[in-house]
């Protein structure tokens, strides 16, 4: 008998149970807190992706903001379907192991711890650069180390020791205060809507805009807008934060649809507005300074008229709280995963740990934000280490995004009886054995895009296509020992009761609908069988 | 200006996405979802076919029972053989009789886009051979039309649907329409 997964709540500790029941996810997240666990981090995505995107893309750059973002719309509602029909933790990891088995579950999950931690290393890097608005000397410091020259020292310890403060809350049990972070939610939609339709009113010149578009579609580079571009997908990352909290949502099946759905499109709205803004207030050779990249939309907002000065210091306070916060979802996130991987046995129960007095899972926080801290030093030593951090998170993003897509695309007929609440739509509807199946049209599509998008990310990004694959492959080595050691099946799925576990996940989230619709529909399996086998 | 409309489509998109979210469907409890998905699992209908209005009428009804599940309904219709005949007698007129019914009805089912299963059956009892086809076909309901007259004219509602009633074993309804409303629609 396996051990039964105990969960982290949304305070990140872990609830109490009694010995012979395990932890049960509680269900308070309402629709708007569903919606802000998700802006918690993708909201924040945009302060990152801004500048680094109008450094590659330059005049191009909504262009790439738009492109990724249609892929990026796709995935969303490929999320939206999965989590609304099986609203449990564990995201894109759960849905590769329900679609694909035991083996790319693995790949997912590793995909995402890869992507947490380091959404841990370079938010909690971008948050420093936003705060050294307020101390510049700090980012300006650099040391030289044998082969490595202008390392920015500085602005490397400061991350460490963001990180090390995350780490901190995290083991002892922060009581994270969902108040708070639904106000800070809606003071960043309110700050970035402002600085938007202030700007578009005030003081956007549409003629720098065509001008600077104009100037880079007559020397395009296509390898430097596809880097952008693959780049520009970062700002869409993190909506598997909606999906991560499915299980602790009051009626997901009703209410993941929407906040997602409302979720992808105002980030989307957000991202090309804010960089069409960009390209008619700013030049964006700007973007070449690596410093003006890590606050980027700080120095838009400087350029509002009357309230500049004022705009940019609140949008670098802000985006600098803000980027801590989605670190820190970083931080919750991969306990998250982690204890679903170690549920379904791909890693050890080590990583299940509870502190005795914490109450926290503080092996996965200690372990997982470590690496986060080795990827900040790591990354420190290349020429650019947002570019490096960025490049990454690009690589397990995309990575996990397109398991994700197969994962849908199978789960159509490997799973046609599980009610969809949502479903992504544009569906050719085929039979099989009697069954009304649909194939996902989008889902193609979208499958197409990330995995053009993936292609693109190790097609340029020369770190992320080797460090990337690399990562996945010690993943692998240790996933495979830890199986042997159990004497599991390495490449094979292990033996599980799904009926039975969507029927009590229904059941516990009170969508008595979607569970007479669940029992209508293998009922009507069950006697299409009988009939078959008389 | 260009700049004021951009802004005002901005707004107005982030509004409308904002509120839509904010304004989810009302929770269904236990009893209500039974209640509602128990109608939707019904896939197969039989309906015994008469050529009458209320044999129609009753076509019409499974019709629109099954419409939104996409229900097959499976139209019976049973000729009666006298026992003093071997079951395999010819019976022109009565066979003629059954097309005709089996095609009216099999028209009406069509109009709905559903998919119509006409069965023609000879049997001694009519109870007899309705209960035979629902049991071979799996069916899940039963939809009755019942004459008018007879129950005006204080007989019962037939030999034939008192033991479908007793017999069947699965969920029936039972369609009558009051004379004086036959006679109206008239």
């Amino acid at each position: 008998m396996t051990e039964e997964p105990k969960a982290a709540g949304p305070t990140g500790n872990i609830p109490a149970a009694s010995p012979a029941q395990p932890a049960e996810l509680r269900r308070d997240v309402t629709v708007w807190g569903s919606y802000m666990w998700g802006f918690a981090d993708v909201g924040a995505d945009t302060f990152v992706a801004l500048g680094l995107v109008f450094a590659y893309a330059a005049g191009a750059a909504p262009l790439a903001f738009l492109l990724a973002g249609l892929v990026y719309i796709l995935i969303g509602l490929a999320y939206t379907e999965l989590a609304a029909a099986y609203p449990v933790a564990g995201g894109g990891q759960y849905f590769a192991l329900r679609g694909l088995g035991d083996f790319w579950g693995f790949v997912s999950g590793s995909a995402l711890v890869l992507d947490y931690t380091i959404d841990i290393a370079l938010f909690a890097y971008f948050s420093a650069t936003y705060m050294d608005h307020f101390v510049p000397q700090l980012a300006k410091m650099t040391v030289s180390m044998g082969p490595f020259s202008e390392v920015k020292i500085g602005l490397a310890l400061q991350t460490l020791l963001l990180i090390a403060f995350l780490t901190w809350l995290n083991i002892r049990g922060m009581r994270e205060s969902s108040l708070l972070n639904e106000v800070i939610g809606v003071l960043v939609i309110v700050t970035e809507s402002a600085i938007i339709c202030m700007g578009l009113i005030f003081a956007w010149h549409p003629e720098l805009l065509a001008q600077q578009w104009s100037a880079t579609f007559a020397r395009f580079h296509w390898k430097q807008f596809l880097y952008g571009a693959s780049l520009a997908i970062i700002s869409f990352v993190g909506l598997e934060s909606i999906s991560q909290a499915a299980q602790e949502t009051r009626r997901p099946a009703t209410i993941v649809p929407r906040t997602s759905i409302a979720l992808i499109f105002t980030v989307f709205l957000f991202a090309v507005s804010l960089s069409v803004l960009t390209l008619g207030v700013v030049r964006w050779e700007v973007f070449q300074d690596e410093h003006n990249v890590g606050q980027s939309v700080a120095l838009v907002a400087s350029h509002l008229p009357w309230i500049g000065p004022v705009a940019q210091d609140f949008t670098a306070a802000l985006a600098a709280l803000v980027l801590l916060i989605s670190a820190n979802s970083g931080v919750m996130s991969v306990s998250r995963v982690a204890f679903s991987m170690s549920k379904f046995q791909f890693i050890s129960p080590w990583f299940e740990h509870v502190h005795p007095r914490f109450r926290t899972p503080a092996r996965a926080v200690l372990i997982f934000s470590g690496i986060g801290a080795v990827q900040v030093l790591l990354a420190s030593l290349t020429a650019s280490a947002i570019d490096t951090l960025a490049n990454m998170y690009a690589f397990g993003a995309t990575l996990g995004y397109t398991l994700v897509m197969i994962s849908l695309i199978r789960l159509r007929f490997a799973d046609p009886y599980t009610p969809r609440p949502y479903r992504v739509p544009l569906n050719w509807k085929t039979q099989r054995g009697g069954l009304a199946v649909y194939w996902p049209v989008l889902g193609v599509l979208g499958l197409l895009g990330v995995a053009t998008v993936l292609l693109v990310v190790l097609y340029t990004h020369t770190i992320a296509a080797i460090a990337g694959p690399s990562w996945v492959l010690g993943c692998f080595a240790y996933y495979a020992w830890y199986r042997k050691s159990r004497g599991l099946p390495v490449f094979r799925s292990v033996r599980r009761d799904w009926e039975r576990e969507q029927r009590a996940v229904l059941e516990a989230a009170e969508e008595f609908d979607l569970l007479e619709q669940y029992r209508v529909a293998l009922a009507a399996r069950d006697k299409m069988q009988r009939t078959g086998a008389r | 200006m260009s700049g004021l409309a951009l802004a005002g489509t901005f707004a107005a998109s982030m509004g409308g996405l904002l509120w839509w979210m904010l304004h989810p469907p009302a929770p269904i409890g236990p009893a209500v979802a039974r209640a509602v998905r128990g109608v939707s699992a019904v896939r197969r209908i039989l309906v015994p076919v008469k050529g009458t209005s209320y044999s129609n009428r009753a076509v019409e009804l499974a019709c629109r029972l099954g419409q939104e599940q996409e229900a097959e309904i499976v139209l019976t219709y049973v000729i009666q053989v006298p026992l003093a005949l071997p079951l395999g007698t010819p019976l022109d007129r009565d066979e003629a009789m059954a097309q005709d019914a089996l095609g009216r009805a099999s028209q009406i089912v069509e109009l709905h886009g559903l998919k119509a299963v006409p069965d023609l059956k000879r049997d001694r009892d009519v109870a007899h051979g309705v209960l035979d086809a629902s049991r071979a076909h799996g069916v899940d309901l039963v939809v009755l039309g019942v004459n008018p007259r007879r129950v005006a004219a204080g007989e019962s509602m037939g030999k034939s649907i008192e033991a479908i009633l007793r017999k069947s074993g699965i969920e029936l309804i039972i369609d009558l329409v009051p004379e004086s409303q036959e006679v109206g629609r008239k």
